[in-house]
């Protein structure tokens, strides 16, 4: 093992992992479209395989990663790399939110518009639409999922806003106290961030509760409907991530690893928090007020 | 360091020599940049003659007008799939695999900056594709409504809607994925001393290349997305009667997908700027502008899609703008032209077969680069547009450029890949037999497109019969070339003349200092290169 | 005053951004990746607090569908 010292770049041998996660990956996916091709679906256990297996290949995955880590066989250059990886994996996820922040804007300043007999669509209004009107929020001239109500911005929304800043306050609290080496701080704060993350998911069920049953808001309600649920939806499915990744290096910290001057894992995730709290910031403006 | 730590609970795979044995061990768990690279060309390869086989069964139905062969639902699913599967399949990973093996080498690094995932980029492909080709066999079949998938169309497709999707979104993963590493690598593994500027010009157009995957796959992923939500969930993104628009796809599509043929370009003028210096004997002429170009060109794909939807019914004034940006991609592309040209100018030159492949790539290209800005005018598109045309005018960039790079890329290394020459004489015959059935192939589309005959039709009005009777026969040609081609690569890999670390006389740079075949672990120690080896080292 | 939303916006984006900047760069060592991080949440606090007092004087309004509308 003499080669694996730190100022060589470390390269691991026999990556047994990427493969199951390749496995796991078709099995979900196969059990995703079992369950959306079939006229009844009984329980999808194709897709829970999948997600065991996604499972266990993160931990494996991860588990590897961190024990050469505590090891100590990476030097700073294999630290950038991961880092790179991280920012451009985030970068990824940018443009994936863009394209649904892209299609709300699409139709909130084109397509609706149009189809309410503005521009161009004077014809299609006159013809096709008679009588609708091109205002957003809308459910289209076809009135796709019947009459609708909004969710009112400043009751639940406003909580969530308030519980997903607190949650960056604290952990942003918990990155300072981790620089000055203040070990239980940092893992008081970190849970704080925890719970904020899971109270803020509850609520947002809640909401979407709320919206199916009493306001008819769904995600058949037309156009308003289906931006509505895809980008609050995924934004969610990122909550449960970033809570998930934050669960798993508070414990790291309870395990002693981290130090002040080398935390790369932290704040990789730190940072992945905050960028999840900043789409949510540009979802309450433009999905539920403006 | 302590003996305990024996990851992967293997403890004899230290020895960086030799190769881990094994199927499993060597193919299905590697790391290793060289070994990725080869199951990316194996697997690229692979596809290529599977979207191949589709072309013939397209050419076979349009030899002659009528409906001969097959039903016209099968013919379209072999149009959708042969384009997906070409795409996908073989144009992008076989450009992957090149950087695999050669972005290591190039920039004096010891392997990819993540190897673990450089091995998951590759493994999700078979089983993408594996996913995708199923469809083939069901009831109802493969999708049929063109790569595009544009709705409402494609969503017409039944079951094979969800399949569609979700292997787009594994190939997504798998390429970004790949785009991360490359991008890590190039950033990050340089030996101490090379800096971006004495970068070969290969390892920087995959640079821009990678940033362009980053940013676009995931358009397309949420795109798909949508499809399928559109499809299942009954959300309303691209159903006007509940205020969307079909439209919108086509702008999120394109959005990803004029970048994309970018994707398939850049790395390919990257392997055509390392030919044409080798052979030419002279520096390449106008590095840096060769990088500013590149980087024009990948701006400029950002904010030029709509070219495609010329015919949709956009607001005039989208229409002109996107005429005009898309008018000025020519002015960087005219740049690296007019720069392999001045390479070449007064240069000692001599054809071996990845030169040979490389000029036509510079002509051919060219070609269709052309047919691009006529069809960039906005009201004369309206005459070509979804005609046999814009398919000439794709093959000449896609087949001619892109592929034609790639077999140049393949003759120019293979020695250095397998420490065997091919058969100059095999070669030659291969490029020859190549260039001429791809022109016979696509030069009479121009003519077919102009006169009126619609792509993705099965059948045509009579008087387009004899330039499609010479099209088939060229396609047929064409085809049969290819597999002489897989020949030429199975004997060079089998044996021949022994090659030497040098391989071509002229040939700069540090995959070059190493012998051939290249060790299994090359630049292990990291440290700095000798400059002058490389191309754009100390000396110019 | 949706103006004034939309720029300071743009202004946590940008620190969200310098933060990452530093991520890459500062190897850890240097204090910027936390005190960009620090800027950008107290002005998302700022933000959220300007559109509590915009919503209440009425300064900007709250979308509704047209058959709902007074
Ligand atoms: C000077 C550069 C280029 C210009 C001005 C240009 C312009 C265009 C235009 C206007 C179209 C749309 C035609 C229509 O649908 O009516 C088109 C289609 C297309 N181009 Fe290009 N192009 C250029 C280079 C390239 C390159 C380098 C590639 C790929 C390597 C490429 C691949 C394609 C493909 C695949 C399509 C057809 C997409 C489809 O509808 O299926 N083009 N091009
Ligand atoms: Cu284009």
């Amino acid at each position: 093992m003499s080669e694996a010292s730190k100022d060589q770049y470390y390269v691991p041998h026999l990556a047994k992992w990427p493969i199951v996660g390749s496995v796991g990956l078709t099995v979900t996916v196969l059990g995703a479209i079992n369950l959306l091709n079939s006229e009844n679906p009984g329980t999808p256990w194709m897709l829970y395989l999948g997600f065991a297996i996604i499972l266990l290949m993160m931990f494996g995955w991860f588990g590897e990663v961190i024990k050469e880590s505590e090891d100590n066989l990476y030097n700073t250059q294999v630290d950038t790399s991961f880092r790179m990886g991280m920012i451009w994996f985030i970068f990824s996820e940018v443009m994936f939110f863009g394209a649904f922040f892209g299609a709300l804007f699409y139709a909130r300043t084109f397509s609706v518009p149009w189809l309410g007999g503005e521009g161009t669509g004077l014809s299609t209004n006159e013809v096709l639409w008679n009588g609708y009107e091109g205002v957003w929020p809308t459910n289209g001239p076809g009135d796709l999922g019947g009459r609708f109500e909004l969710i009112d911005p400043y009751h639940l929304p406003l909580i969530n806003t308030l519980l997903l800043l607190a949650s960056s306050v604290t952990i942003t609290i918990a990155h300072h106290a981790l620089r000055a080496n203040n070990r239980s701080q940092t893992i008081i704060w970190l849970i704080a961030t925890v719970i904020l993350g899971a109270v803020f998911l509850f609520y947002q069920a809640e909401e979407y509760i709320e919206a199916y049953r009493d306001l008819n808001l769904t995600l058949s309600s037309g156009i308003y409907g289906s931006t509505f649920f895809m980008l609050t939806g995924f934004h969610g499915m990122h909550v449960t991530l970033g809570a998930i990744m934050i669960t798993i290096i508070t414990i790291r910290v309870i395990r002693g690893h981290f130090r002040p001057e080398s935390h790369f894992g932290f704040e990789a995730v730190a940072w992945y928090w905050h960028f999840v709290d900043v789409v949510w910031l540009g979802l309450f403006i433009f999905v539920y007020i403006l | 360091m302590s003996h305990d730590i024996t990851h992967d609970g293997v403890a004899d795979h230290h020895d960086h020599d030799h190769k881990p044995k094994g199927f499993v061990k060597r193919w299905l768990m590697t790391t290793n940049h060289k070994d990725i690279g080869t199951l990316y060309l194996i697997f690229a390869f692979a596809m290529f003659i599977l979207g191949g086989a589709m072309a013939m069964i397209i050419r076979l139905e349009l030899f002659q007008p009528g409906l001969q062969f097959v039903e016209p639902d099968f013919f379209n699913q072999m149009t959708t799939m042969h384009a997906l599967i070409m795409v996908f399949g073989a144009v992008m990973p076989a450009f992957v695999g090149l950087a695999n093996w050669m972005i290591p080498m190039m920039i004096g690094a010891p392997d990819m900056a993540l190897p673990r995932m450089n091995n998951w980029s590759f493994w999700i492909l078979p089983f993408a594709f594996a996913l995708l080709s199923s469809t083939l066999f069901m009831e109802g079949g493969a999708p049929a409504g063109g790569w595009t998938m544009y709705p409402p169309l494609v969503l017409q497709g039944g079951h094979n809607v969800a399949y569609l999707v979700f292997a787009v979104h594994l190939m997504g993963i798998s390429s970004i994925m790949g785009a991360i590493n490359v991008i890590a690598t190039i950033m990050n593994m340089r030996a101490p001393n090379v800096g971006y500027l004495n970068m070969p010009l290969f390892v920087w157009t995959w640079l821009i290349t990678a940033f362009l995957l980053i940013a676009v796959m995931p358009v397309l992923a949420g795109a798909v997305t949508m499809l399928l939500t559109d499809r299942y969930f009954d959300t309303s993104f691209f159903n006007a009667a509940g205020g969307g628009d079909p439209v919108l796809f086509q702008h999120i599509f394109w959005f990803f997908g004029h970048p994309e043929v970018y994707i398939m370009i850049l790395p390919a003028f990257g392997v055509v700027s390392e030919i044409i210096p080798t052979f030419a004997r002279k520096p390449l002429f106008g590095y840096v502008s060769m990088v500013y170009a590149t980087a024009a060109i990948a701006f400029l794909s950002f904010i030029v899609w709509a070219h495609h939807m010329f015919s949709v019914g956009m607001p005039l004034g989208a229409e002109l703008y996107f005429m005009y940006a898309t008018m000025m991609i020519a002015v960087p592309t005219g740049v690296k032209i007019f720069n392999w040209v001045a390479t070449m100018w007064k240069g000692s030159m001599t054809f071996e077969t990845p030169m040979l492949f490389s000029l036509a790539f510079v002509i051919l290209f060219t070609i269709g680069g052309f047919s691009g800005v006529m069809m960039a005018l906005a009201p004369v598109d309206l005459q070509y547009h979804d005609t046999y045309f814009i398919v000439a005018h794709f093959h000449y960039v896609l087949v001619t450029g892109a592929v034609f790079a790639i077999i140049a890329g393949v003759y120019y290394w293979i020695p250095k890949w397998s420490g065997h020459m091919y058969n100059e004489r095999l070669g030659k015959i291969h490029f020859w037999w190549s260039t001429i059935s791809v022109n016979v192939l696509f030069f009479p589309q121009h003519f077919l497109g102009l006169a009126g005959m619609p792509r993705r039709i099965p059948d045509y009005s009579t008087q387009f019969a004899e330039f499609n009777m010479w099209s088939s026969i060229g396609g047929f040609a064409f085809g049969l070339a290819q597999v002489f081609f897989i020949y030429i690569v199975w004997k060079t890999v089998r044996g021949g003349e022994k090659a030497t670390g040098q391989v071509w006389e002229g040939a700069k740079g540090l995959e070059w200092t190493v012998p051939s075949p290249a060790p299994h672990h090359t630049f292990e120690d990291f440290g700095p290169v000798d400059l002058d080896k490389m191309a754009h080292g100390k000396t110019h | 005053m949706k103006i004034v939303i939309i720029l300071m916006l743009l202004f946590i984006l940008f620190s969200l951004g310098s933060a990452m900047f530093y991520l890459v760069k500062g190897q850890g060592k240097s204090q910027n990746t936390v005190r960009f991080l620090t800027v950008r949440v107290v002005l998302s606090v700022l933000l959220f607090l300007f559109i509590i007092l915009a919503a209440h004087m009425g300064w900007i309004e709250t979308q509704q569908p047209a058959f709902l509308r007074p």
